[in-house]
């Protein structure tokens, strides 16, 4: 979703004469204002590598999408809306508008929740709604259904559960780590100490609300379920070895990079998808040999779409700039170091900091290699056992779009 | 809020004896809270560090997250709780701590330790509870996530206490509000709400959840809470007090962090521009100091935590007659004596 089109949005739910939906209204257009401000986009160097992809590449992606967001009744985009109806998130926004010009990673962050809303994936809550309608319910009571659209309530508000604890998690990842000497100029000591502030407390406020959200659903083993997702997205950002920024860097040894790839995005994707979609089929009161399904299709699912993000830096004709930053964590270099150790010299240059690598180096050495190949196969692999799940399931309009939004993966 | 280090339950121990004279109440045995619930306190953070590693076999983030669990706090929260749920059984004729309700004791102190944590990673300090605080010795992105992580874990053991209605209690996380009001009059209640969603709330509602994982019926509950909810309200804003007169003794150069009491207290609108400001001229935090000092703030401050502390006794008097329930009316002289 476009910034311009949350704005449209919300000036429509202003006319309606929402109070709460104008006051979104002066949100969006602070955020929309900032996030168009020229420096934002000249600063955005440093950052999340993966997200970067273009619109115009990929639309099989985006019909793909919409399509299915069709079959759930509303676009993604509504769920991430309720957020904004909050006073503190105005408040957010308002502080936010004072960070421009600096270069906190918060506004990096912000600004991808905004514009890559879709290409970025940030629409788990998506997934999780058409893998409830693929399924369908038991025994469930007339008043908890969202008729119009196949889901229930409850399976409404776990997708946004799932929204609010992963976009909390980024906003907690984006935080800078300040230790002494690393800004000397007090001016921008100051801004980042203060966007730290910000990002911190908006994540608490974010992993607060989805706490209460999910103990209203009254459901003791969901809430155990999604709070051991929470745990997991903690526990990723501790493994391995680290530069400053906390960025991940492969272990000196390199073997076993499958498994040291999949263990990294479990922790960081995999579970959380995963676990919602094995909670949602429990809301729905479906066994637990189906609820494992579930999870099985999240998890896959995340992880094939890891490996397309990872991939991304390495295909045909994307819009990789030569020698700009790339996960060294990502299947194709580590499947890379696997083959051949060597590369390591390189990258251990990055202990300090990522940014001291030789981009250009490592992605001519991967090109060459087997990386690329390897994880085209691991992307195919996860699809594969993703789609598997999804025949257990009667054919119906949100099953297609799953396979739809897993085929357009595929070629993306 | 770093608060005047206390080392473990001695300087508690010391205070209570030696604060809370006979004489305060007639007929009445000062009971030392930490003595009566040595049997039930002694081994909980032993138990939390147990949860903390269990669910990781990351070692830095063990020894992150259960950094502040090491005995050294003076775990005023499982100490309040511990003493409500035993209150509140023998009200209602039991003898004997639930499982389930020492295992809430244990939550308030993690889901209190995780906010600790978080605060250090904005508030910069140097120093909590005697030692380098978490922040010094870890990055700040680590040290959010083992907060988030102890969040996580800390949900997790109240959704296995299996009872809707106490998870719901314990999940109202109450999100510290940002910014600040522009006149007097909605700076101090501002104040006061922070107040209450930074300490207050998650004593009231880990007391009421201990009355009603016993089956209380509502009205006990709503004691258990109101309790908790005017002794954590009246510890905040002696803590408050205390680091304001602590950094005006020093004298050194107050911070900015040392005003907030005096700013929501102080009804000068002198302070309008400086607060918006965010104290960023030269000479700010100085003006503003003195002007607080000026003002019957102080004074205020400390007649409103006499106030909710006398309310939490008189709850607390309300509840049958037990050492316990004495203790209970000991806490709340506690807090008030911390600024004596």
């Amino acid at each position: 979703m476009s910034a311009c089109s949350t704005l449209k949005l919300c000036s429509y739910l202003a006319k309606q004469g929402n109070y709460g939906a104008r006051k979104s209204l002066v949100v969006c257009s602070n955020v929309c204002a900032l996030l168009d401000s020229k420096r934002i986009h000249t600063s955005s160097r440093n950052f999340n590598i993966s997200g970067k992809l273009a619109q115009n590449q990929r639309p099989d992606w985006n019909r793909a999408v919409s399509e299915a967001e069709k079959v759930v009744g509303y676009p993604t985009s509504f769920l991430s809306l309720r957020w904004l109806l909050s006073d503190e998130i105005a408040n957010v926004a308002l502080h936010l508008r004072k960070l421009v010009g600096s270069n906190h990673p918060l506004l990096k962050t912000a600004k991808s929740l905004l514009y890559n809303g879709r290409n970025n994936m940030q629409a788990w809550g998506l997934i999780v709604l058409l893998i409830s309608k693929a399924a369908g319910h038991l025994n469930v009571d007339e008043m908890e259904e969202d008729k119009a659209a196949g889901v229930l309530h409850s399976q409404r508000a776990l997708a946004e559960v799932t929204e609010m604890i992963r976009t909390s998690h980024l906003v907690h990842k984006g935080l800078v780590n300040i230790y002494p000497g690393l800004y000397p100029e007090p001016a921008v000591l100051n801004d980042m100490t203060f966007g730290n502030k910000i990002a911190l407390l908006s994540g608490d406020y974010l992993l607060g609300n989805s706490c209460a959200e999910l103990a209203a659903l009254r459901n003791q083993d969901l809430v155990e379920l999604m709070s051991s997702a929470v745990r997991d997205l903690a526990e990723g950002e501790f493994l391995g070895r680290r530069d400053k920024q906390n960025n991940p860097l492969p272990d000196a040894s390199g073997a076993c990079a499958l498994d040291d790839w999949t263990t990294r995005n479990v922790l960081s994707a995999g579970s959380l998808l995963g676990k919602s979609c094995q909670g949602t089929l429990k809301l729905a009161g479906h066994g637990t040999h189906l609820q494992d399904q579930g999870y099985k299709f999240g998890k896959h699912l995340a992880l094939a779409w890891q490996a397309c993000l990872d991939l991304e830096p390495f295909t045909n004709g994307s819009q990789y700039v030569p020698g700009s930053m790339f996960s060294l964590t990502s299947a194709p270099v580590m499947f890379h170091l696997e083959h051949d150790p060597s590369l390591l010299d390189e990258i251990d240059n990055g202990l300090e900091s990522v940014q001291n690598v030789d981009y250009a180096k490592v992605h001519s050495a991967v090109s060459k290699g087997p990386g690329i190949s390897l994880t085209k196969q691991l992307q195919k692999e996860h699809s594969q056992k993703a789609m598997e799940v999804l025949e257990v399931f009667r054919d119906s309009d949100a099953r297609t779009a799953l396979s739809n939004i897993i085929v357009a993966m595929g070629e993306l | 809020m770093p608060v005047v280090c206390m080392r473990g339950g001695g300087v508690c121990r010391a205070l209570s004896s030696q604060q809370v004279g006979p004489g305060s109440m007639p007929d009445f045995q000062p009971v030392d809270p930490y003595r009566l619930l040595e049997d039930d306190l002694k081994d909980i953070y032993t138990d939390i560090r147990q949860a903390i590693t269990s669910n990781t076999n990351l070692d830095e983030l063990r020894r992150i997250a259960s950094y502040y669990f090491d005995g050294q706090g003076k775990a005023l929260r499982p100490m309040v709780a511990v003493l409500m749920a035993r209150a509140v059984n023998l009200h209602l004729n039991r003898n004997d701590l639930l499982a389930e309700q020492r295992q809430v004791a244990m939550i308030a102190e993690m889901i209190h330790s995780a906010s600790l944590i978080h605060d250090d990673v904005i508030d910069q300090s140097d120093f909590r509870r005697g030692k380098p605080s978490v922040n010094v010795v870890w990055n700040h992105k680590k040290v959010t996530m083992a907060g988030d992580y102890i969040l996580a874990v800390a949900a997790m053991m109240i959704a296995r206490l299996r009872n809707d209605d106490v998870t719901l209690v314990l999940s109202q996380g109450e999100f510290m509000q940002l910014g600040s009001k522009e006149t007097e009059n909605e700076r101090f209640a501002h104040y006061l709400t922070k107040t209450y969603r930074k300490t207050a709330s998650l004593i009231a509602n880990s007391l009421k959840a201990q009355a009603m994982l016993v089956g209380a019926d509502d009205a006990l509950c709503e004691v258990a809470f109101q309790y908790g909810r005017n002794v954590g309200l009246a510890f905040q804003l002696v803590d408050d007090l205390l680091d304001f007169v602590s950094s005006s003794d020093a004298m050194g150069k107050p911070t900015a962090a040392d005003l907030k009491l005096g700013l929501a207290t102080a009804p000068y609108p002198e302070l309008n521009p400086m607060i918006m400001r965010r104290f960023q001229e030269k000479g700010d935090v100085e003006k503003a100091f003195e002007l607080v000092h000026k003002s019957q703030g102080l004074e205020q401050t400390r007649f409103l935590a006499k106030k909710h502390c006398l309310e939490a006794t008189r709850l607390a008097s309300s509840i049958s007659d037990s050492p316990y329930q004495k203790a209970l009316i000991v806490v709340a002289d506690l807090v008030i004596n911390r600024m004596k």
